[in-house]
């Protein structure tokens, strides 16, 4: 694998810099600037190899919002200057003008997290919460939920199978659609939940709370751009309210 | 032994929260594929508010939209209301709520009054009053009759929301019926729920 | 000799339940025994082993009576995280006994002493020491998730060992292992035997037991029936009472002495039969 230096940065460097893309947009006036950030996003998504992936997420998570958004503050943001007029449906400026902010920003910090979770491996973010004070057992409850997702959807998937072959409709009517999703979801349930005993015993048969300080094969380095970077970050995002709100 | 009774109930309450995420995450799932018109997607919340409690639910619900923000941020602002739902079917049970259908179905229209009072001002001021949802074509209609945007969202987000929470109320009143006193006998809450001590 | 285990009048019962699960159990083990525990199913044994790792009362709840011992200090001046160095403890069902938060198998069975706070270095190297020995270094880099029920087995045990407790509680780790799967883990058992540990295991073959074990436990209907050495135990005429499996070769002595064929002893090994046997003839032609 190539290596990748955006990608090999500290997960909390490409954290700081979601947190500085919102606070910029936050920030910032008018949606050019916040438009002119999809873009940049693009180019550091292209830069780490994750583009497609970054832009699949964003088209299916949040261009439909957006349209939805943008068209409702056209029609309804109250306003004097109209545009067009069909009924009682009126086009307004200040509408137009509200509908590119909101967007745009949404669009931005959307993205920029879009972006984020693209980038860095979720281990990899909560062993950086860990590192800075995060509790093994918060950390632990994070790892292990993003494990017991896809056993159940895969369980969840046999059980609806099974209740198939067992004559349980799950076409027809919504009441008869209703009723498969009990028989489903309760086995699933239940069995997961009798389970939590012995995974409890696990973990205390792991040492889980011996009362020694955790040590860890997984190990996070910083360098000397995670070290300048964060830093670059908060001087730009001073500079911006200093240039916004003081002069 | 030095280790108090509540860091065991920890352990198997934060046991309970990666179960109860990927609930939520399928319950969701599954109610899309059998094409259902609710969400049911806060099925594993309630559940914990009420065996374990509103501080072990809070979590969940937020975790659970930390989750799903992952994939779609849309759900980032939104944990407030998983959490707001988490908390308040834990105190929900506390005061007895979950114990007899009526008063669970009275438990799932509180809990659909917290859900809309949460989530109305998230929708109204990060989203403008829609996030491309059912509930948004309500809300466009009720704008284009003239409605206020508030009122709009209030009433559109109280329509979808009140089928879905007094559903999955009810069902995590007879999952809950389900459990074994075994089990329940670990929780917080749970004592509430074991057959043993309701045939006193 | 040290007694490491030592359990006096204990009694025990579950919150939600009205009977006793054990009944005024007393035994002693002394360092570096193998000890089994046989009985039929709900005769008590895993509460037993639980009892011994300390999850009863602290993780189970309930009522204990009496006193449980491990290593000269009461369990309950114990801290639960503490017992975990000293009791390694696997239990029957595989396919929950995974952390759940690793992706490979290697850092799976390092999980353990990542929690003792073990330095990394060192991690490694025991790690990969018992990987070895448990014959599973072909999975070091396989999701937990997706082992078959024996090869989790070997994992689960591998996981414990490599936390280098005392003290070492077992509950049927074959149940999804074949014969040669088996014996390999009673090879396993017999090496740690050699390292000094001592060893509480839990089984139903009672082949292996016969030719592994110093010690058995009878457990019945939550009590303790009886105790000694292995041979003694099987050779007691009492122990046919429990309706528990008698090693094979002994099966068939046993059936040899009823119909009129004179032993000169009661054989628990393949190998003793023809002994047996041997040895009465020659007392006969003398």
């Amino acid at each position: 694998m190539k290596q990748n230096i955006l990608l090999q940065l500290h997960p909390m460097t490409k954290f700081y810099f979601t947190l500085f893309i919102f606070a910029v947009v936050l920030i910032s006036p008018g949606y050019i600037f916040s438009f002119a950030i999809f873009p940049i996003l693009i180019l550091i998504a292209m830069l780490a190899g994750v583009a497609k992936e970054f832009l699949n997420i964003v088209i299916k998570a949040l261009v439909t919002v957006l349209i939805f958004i943008f068209i409702m503050q056209m029609f309804f943001y109250p306003g004097e200057n109209v545009l067009w007029e069909w009924g009682i449906f009126e086009i307004k400026q200040e509408g137009i003008k509200y509908g590119l902010l909101l967007t745009s920003r949404i669009l931005a910090i959307g993205s920029a997290f879009i972006l984020f979770f693209r980038m860095t491996e979720v281990r990899d973010f909560v062993k950086s919460l860990e590192d800075i004070g995060l509790p093994p057992m918060g950390a632990y409850v994070v790892l292990s939920t993003l494990q017991i997702i896809p056993e159940m959807r895969r369980q969840a998937n046999t059980i609806m199978e099974a209740q198939k072959t067992r004559g349980v409709e799950t076409e027809g009517s919504i009441f008869v659609r209703a009723k498969a999703f009990i028989p489903t979801l309760t086995p699933l349930i239940l069995s997961s939940i009798a389970g939590t005993e012995e995974r409890a015993i696990t973990l205390e048969s792991r040492a889980f709370s011996a009362p020694v300080k955790k040590t860890s094969l997984h190990q996070l380095s910083k360098s000397n751009m995670d070290r300048a970077l964060p830093i670059v970050f908060a001087l730009v995002v001073i500079g911006l309210i200093v240039w916004r709100f003081f002069l | 032994m030095k280790r108090s009774f509540k860091d065991d109930f920890n352990m198997m309450a934060m046991l309970l929260i990666p179960i109860a995420v990927a609930v939520n995450l399928v319950g969701f799932q599954l109610a899309n594929v059998l094409r259902l018109p609710i969400f049911l997607d806060t099925i594993g919340t309630i559940i914990v508010g009420v065996i374990a409690g509103p501080w072990v639910a809070l979590l969940t619900g937020l975790i659970t939209n930390l989750i799903n923000g992952i994939f779609n941020p849309v759900y980032f602002p939104y944990a407030l209301t998983s959490i707001a739902i988490g908390v308040g079917a834990g105190y929900l049970s506390k005061y007895g709520f979950f114990k007899s259908v009526p008063k669970t179905i009275i438990s799932g229209i509180i809990i659909t009054f917290i859900a809309v009072i949460v989530s109305a001002p998230i929708t109204v001021f990060v989203f403008g009053g829609v996030t491309g949802n059912t509930s948004s074509l309500i809300t466009a209609a009720f704008l284009a009759s003239g409605q206020e945007l508030w009122s709009a969202v209030f009433s559109s987000s109280f329509i979808t929301e009140v089928a879905d929470k007094v559903v999955s109320v009810l069902i995590v009143y007879f999952i809950v019926k389900a459990m074994s006193d075994r089990y329940l006998s670990k929780m917080n809450y749970g004592d509430l729920y074991m057959k043993r001590n309701n045939r006193k | 000799m040290t007694a490491m285990i030592d359990l006096k009048n204990v009694s025990y019962r579950y919150p939600v339940s009205d009977d006793s699960v054990l009944k005024n159990i007393s035994f002693s083990i002394e360092k570096g025994k193998f000890t089994a525990i046989i009985g039929n199913n709900g005769s008590g044994k895993t509460t037993l082993c639980n009892t011994i790792r300390g999850f009863v009362p602290h993780f189970y709840k309930g009522d204990l009576d009496g006193e449980v011992i491990i290593d000269q200090t009461k369990i309950t001046d114990y801290q639960l995280g503490q017992l975990g160095e000293k009791v390694g403890y696997v239990f029957q069902n595989p396919f929950i006994q995974v952390s759940g938060v690793k992706d490979n198998v290697f850092e799976e069975v390092a999980y353990g002493l990542e929690n003792l706070g073990i330095p990394v270095e060192e991690i490694k190297i025991r790690v990969e020491e018992v990987l070895k020995l448990v014959k599973i270094e072909y999975l070091r880099d396989k999701n937990p998730f997706e082992l078959s029920g024996g090869q989790r087995q070997r994992v689960a045990l591998a996981s414990i060992i490599v936390m280098d407790p005392e003290i070492l509680v077992i509950d049927e780790p074959t149940s999804q292992l074949d014969p040669i799967g088996t014996q390999q883990i009673f090879e396993i058992i017999r090496l740690m035997k050699e390292r000094g540990k001592t060893i509480v295991l839990v089984e139903h073959k009672m082949d292996l037991i016969a030719e592994y074990a110093d010690d058995l436990l009878v457990m019945h209907k939550g009590e303790l029936v009886m105790q000694g050495p292995v041979r003694e135990v099987f050779a007691d005429p009492e122990f046919e009472k429990y309706q528990i499996q008698y090693p094979h070769v002994t099966e068939i002595a046993l059936q040899l002495q009823q119909s009129g064929i004179p032993l000169s002893f009661l054989p628990i090994r393949d190998e003793e039969l023809a002994d047996a046997l041997n040895r009465t003839e020659v007392a006969a032609h003398d």
